[in-house]
């Protein structure tokens, strides 16, 4: 990379970590370009050289957080034990597990994910592709090993595991939730959906 | 209807002194207004003074009744929310508890059609409001969660429904869905009908393990 590319590269990081933590700190609205450039020591046109607003910022940075937790999750994948409900539970923890560590991060990225316009320029919240293939391969895993009913609605169940994965954030900000408090709720949560398509005892 | 409403009804005017029912009625303007302009101009555009304007009334009338935007925002929240806990006593019981649940639920899908901007800017605030501001919503949240709560106790007494069932988790759960699938709305331009689908399929997921053996 020329020094031109590297310092145009160390500038993007400078100012992506800058946004993460002024996000983390004071939260969406708050948070302005000009602060972001402030923070990471670079003009605000600079800043608007490579994104195009908060919400491209705020995307990027989660975005390059989800390389971070994959790396994490293809580990932990490999080595993935016990009954489908369990290998569940366990890829949903790797996620409270990572999140936590910048909990009002996320919680702030949630928040901010609703009131984003279709058409700017922003990742959606949707690294429910990845995590939604990874929970339905586990679910027609267990349909093969005959602990999940042959005729069980994965896409809905997924849906499901989802929507209570992302609102058990509110656990956070709400009652000072950390991540084992949260996985515990999510363990009961699959627990309850997976006797939905438990397959019957022959 | 057995619960202290936080914005009274009419016909519970009769009693209030002249003072508090003008009080009740500028609130009411305030509401009207922010919500009209919340739902045109998203949380950011719409301005105290606006608001005031809108509803023909001085900035400090506002003031009175709200502590600032924020507050006011909240209000309007929860007096959607009462007004789907309102719509949903005059849903009858349905044939089954999944019937019954998704005709309260599906009640929501059809009032909020209308004003998605607002309820995209609802769903956001609640993710950043204080604590305060967000006591006072679960408080209100609380009456429609306690009525899924009901339809799900009187399906387990019925014997419809197993005993097993989690019925405080499983309402947090379907109100997690119902929520969630507001995102298909605002960004997927899913209708009424089609979040109501969803939400059926979701409602069979949630009770699928807890069918009574016939």
């Amino acid at each position: 990379m020329g020094a031109r590319q590297a310092s145009k590269q160390a500038t993007r990081e400078r100012v992506l970590a800058a946004a993460r933590d002024l996000f983390e700190e004071i939260g969406y609205e708050a948070t302005t370009i000009r602060m972001v450039a402030q923070r990471a020591e670079v003009s605000v046109g600079s800043v608007f050289t490579s994104f195009s607003g908060k919400a491209e910022l705020l995307s990027q940075v989660m975005q390059d957080r989800l390389d971070a937790l994959y790396a994490e999750l293809e580990q932990m994948a490999r080595h993935l034990r016990g009954s489908t409900a369990d290998r569940l539970r366990s890829v949903m923890a790797v996620h409270y597990g990572f999140e936590t560590r910048r909990v009002r991060l996320f919680v702030v990225y949630i928040g901010a994910s609703f009131v984003w316009e279709t058409g700017q320029t922003v990742i959606p919240l949707g690294r429910n592709a990845r995590l939604r293939a990874m929970l339905a391969d586990i679910l027609r895993a267990g349909i093969e090993r005959g602990e999940v009913r042959p005729d069980a609605d994965i896409d809905t169940f997924v849906d499901t595991v989802l929507a209570a994965y992302m609102w058990n954030y509110r656990l956070a900000p709400q009652e000072g939730a950390d991540a084992q408090a949260m996985i515990a709720v999510m363990d009961r949560q699959i627990g309850l959906l997976f006797d939905g398509v438990a397959a019957r005892p022959a | 209807m057995n619960h202290q409403s936080i914005n009274p009804l009419p016909d519970q005017a009769a009693g209030m002194t002249r003072r508090t029912l003008a009080k009740m009625h500028t609130r009411q303007r305030l509401l009207g207004a922010a919500r009209r302009l919340f739902t045109s101009r998203g949380y950011d555009a719409a301005t105290i003074r606006d608001i005031a304007s809108e509803a023909d009334l001085s900035t400090g009338a506002v003031f009175a009744s709200f502590s600032d935007k924020a507050d006011l925002f909240n209000e309007v929240i929860i007096a959607d929310c009462e007004s789907l806990f309102q719509a949903m006593s005059n849903v009858a019981e349905g044939a089954s508890v999944a019937e019954t649940l998704l005709a309260l639920l599906g009640l929501g899908y059809s009032l909020h059609q209308d004003q998605l901007p607002l309820t995209q800017a609802a769903l956001g605030f609640s993710w950043v409001r204080d604590q305060k501001h967000e006591a006072r919503y679960r408080r209100v949240a609380k009456l429609v969660l306690n009525r899924l709560a009901e339809v799900l106790t009187a399906g387990v007494e019925r014997g419809e429904l197993s005993s097993e069932l989690d019925v405080p988790l499983t309402c947090e759960m379907l109100l997690d869905s119902y929520l969630c699938n507001y995102r298909k709305a605002i960004f997927d331009g899913w209708d009424t009908a089609t979040l109501r689908a969803r939400l059926q399929d979701q409602i069979g997921v949630l009770l699928a393990g807890y069918r009574a053996a016939a």
